[in-house]
């Protein structure tokens, strides 16, 4: 009688997660992803490091992992200088051309990370955009179609997603050095598909695996 | 305006029922039908209506050809940058002739503002730095008639009057619909009064007759006191309590339908839904890790350092109270630290402290890229239709139960991988055409220590 009260009592609206009975094993003892330190324990400054617990989650500055691409030479321009970006220009995509599959996935990369703005047929008119019907005020660049972006180096580009330009942000967080030299691989092809050549597609074992 | 999400819910499918649907209820109840039907003529009319203003409205704004090359050379070389009616990368375009003080310092200007800026022209200048010395494009090879055209269209654009979003769109407010469950409890309590008042009506009627017969009437039990009722209510009682007690045990711990309130009103139908913002562009971390992460404020300034505006349909919260988008992007700026018209500096942000909702016990081993990358699992599949939900709410139980159902209905890519070539049986099997796919369960997806452990 008492669960039908109490069942009848709530709104439809769940907002408090529910109750649990004798939680066994249920919590973890050991620190999760996005639980809180304990802030009596740990620091996240540097400086507080004497009588607790440093700990910022980062790896050492400087840190590579295995297999990784070598960091950007290049750091972010201060405000009103273009010097680094002019500069990057003569940084070469340091990936061999891409094979079938890997432009493949590339081309899946795109698509999430990029084709929201710039468009899935890399026209500068993506779902945020639709010719200025969209949320998004700024018009995207076309990255096919537009002399600007065509002849633009590899390294630039690289430079643009790695440390943002105009009102694009950076997408340093959301892809690795190696994903993002792959999408400028992946761009690379599809311009000069546009244009009339054949993409520039490495032929080796790897193009032939199995489907 | 109050309304449920339940009721809205209902609403748009009572706008959506055609006529047709509606005709077998002209003969039940002619006056429903009707109104409901001049509601739908009304609505459709309406919307003929604003179709044709809008027509009209594009007509007479794109017979001014002139107008239209300007949108076009706006579009290719300034609309990256500049917008009419709002700050971008550079200042909002609406009255740019009648800013600067000569016409012609402008034109140099947009062609090349290096120069005018070298040439130390007061109002260059003080733009240059008020814009914390962002470069513009040089665009040397503009003609002037391209940037007379590009200015009409500025001049034209930045005369319409600003469309308000908040507007309420003319149509009316369909009636709104009771809930059902009530009706059919007080069906079922008057059904049940009508049987108990029949029953005694029988028993009275069965003593009229005894008496004229002359069989002796026995004493009449009272209701309270009858054994077959007693015994009917008993069995009433504990099958209902029952059913609740065991429901609420088996709940317990789990947290179907969990909805927390959350510090921002993100809406995933307006992201995902009406934006076609892919799951992986915030939750990348679903295909390459354990945990699918939650996006840290600068993959929403991606975006929102552009859109600092709402302008899509109204939003509700869950229980009906209409939320202010625009407020809720000015909530993300608090958290981001950026203040607009200023560049953003990033280290100033604050993590958003986001309520988990799906949680699994610390006994279960659980990884998002097991079954996003290498089972190509929908993300809808365990989070339901996420594209369609302002406010997120736990769609599966995440039982055990519901896992291992998964599990043994799920096929795997067998054929050709050569991650499963050790299962010599199975290949076998396959061959002789005894198996035609192999399920997670066969793989052992249903072991205990395969997620125990």
């Amino acid at each position: 009688m008492v669960n039908v009260i109490a069942i009848s009592g709530c709104s439809d609206v769940k907002r408090e997660p529910g109750s649990i009975y004798m939680p066994d094993m249920a919590y973890s003892r050991a620190y999760e992803t996005y639980s809180e330190r304990d802030s009596t324990i740990f620091t996240s400054e540097e400086n507080h490091s004497d009588d607790k617990i440093f700990y910022n989650t980062l790896p050492v500055t400087g840190t590579i992992a295995r297999g990784e691409e070598l960091p950007f030479p290049l750091t972010k321009d201060a405000a009103g200088d273009t010097a680094n970006y002019a500069a990057s220009k003569l940084i070469a995509n340091p990936l061999p051309p891409l094979t079938a599959e890997e432009l493949k996935e590339s081309e899946r990369l795109y698509l999430i990370n990029c084709g929201i703005c710039h468009g899935a047929k890399l026209n500068g008119n993506g779902p945020l955009y639709k010719d200025g019907n969209g949320p998004y005020a700024a018009k995207p660049a076309a990255l096919v179609g537009d002399a600007k972006y065509e002849n633009m180096p590899d390294g630039q580009m690289y430079y643009s997603i790695l440390y943002g330009k105009n009102l694009m942000g950076s997408y340093a967080s959301q892809l690795n050095r190696d994903q993002r030299w792959k999408i400028i691989h992946y761009i690379k092809a599809k311009q000069a598909e546009a244009k009339g050549g054949s993409a520039p597609v490495a032929v080796d074992s790897a193009t032939v695996v199995k489907k | 305006m109050k309304i449920s999400a339940k009721k809205k819910l209902k609403r748009v499918m009572f706008c959506q029922i055609p006529v047709i649907l509606l005709s077998p209820f002209k003969d039940i109840s002619p006056h429903l039908y009707n109104s409901t039907v001049n509601m739908i003529h009304l609505r459709s009319i309406m919307g003929k209506l604003t179709f044709i203003a809008a027509f009209c409205f594009f007509v007479l704004f794109s017979n001014q050809s002139f107008s239209q090359d300007g949108k076009a050379l706006f579009s290719q070389n300034c609309a990256s940058c500049h917008a009419i009616n709002k700050d971008l990368t550079g200042p909002a375009l609406a009255g740019v002739e009648d800013r600067w003080p000569d016409k012609k310092m402008l034109y140099s200007w947009i062609k090349n503002n290096q120069a005018v800026i070298k040439s130390g022209y007061p109002y260059a200048v003080d733009l240059y730095n008020k814009w914390n010395k962002t470069q513009m494009n040089l665009f040397t090879s503009l003609p002037d008639k391209d940037i007379d055209a590009i200015l009409g269209y500025i001049k034209v654009e930045g005369s319409k009057p600003a469309v308000d979003p908040n507007k309420p769109v003319p149509g009316g407010v369909v009636a709104e619909e009771g809930d059902n469950t009530l009706l059919f409890g007080i069906l079922t309590l008057i059904l049940a009064i009508v049987a108990f008042v029949l029953l005694q009506v029988n028993a009275n009627l069965k003593k009229l007759a005894d008496d004229k017969e002359g069989i002796p009437a026995t004493e009449p039990v009272p209701v309270w006191r009858n054994k077959v009722y007693i015994m009917f209510a008993t069995l009433v009682l504990f099958t209902i309590g029952g059913y609740y007690t065991v429901m609420g045990a088996i709940g317990l711990g789990r947290s179907q339908d969990y909805q927390p309130e959350q510090p921002i009103f993100y809406s995933h139908k307006v992201h995902a839904g009406t934006n076609q913002i892919s799951c992986l562009y915030c939750h990348g971390g679903a295909q390459e890790s354990k945990h699918a992460n939650i996006p840290s404020v600068n993959v929403c300034m991606n975006c929102h350092m552009a859109i600092n505006e709402y302008k899509g349909e109204a939003l509700y919260t869950a229980e009906g109270e209409e939320v202010n988008g625009t407020n809720e992007i000015k909530k993300l700026y608090k958290y981001a630290g950026y203040e607009e018209g200023k560049p953003w500096d990033a280290t100033k942000a604050k993590p958003v402290e986001w309520v988990k909702i799906h949680s699994l016990p610390d006994h279960v081993y659980f990884n998002h890229s097991q079954h996003v990358a290498v089972g190509k699992v929908q993300c809808q599949t365990c989070h339901g239709e996420i594209t369609k939900m302002n406010e997120v709410y736990q769609f599966a139980d995440l039982s055990m139960g519901w896992c291992i159902n998964c599990h043994r209905e799920t096929k795997v890519q067998f054929a050709d991988n050569g991650f499963y070539s050790i299962y010599e049986k199975y290949h076998e099997d396959m061959k002789n055409g005894t198996m035609d796919s192999v399920t997670v369960a066969n793989i052992g997806g249903t072991e205990c220590q395969k997620c125990h452990y």
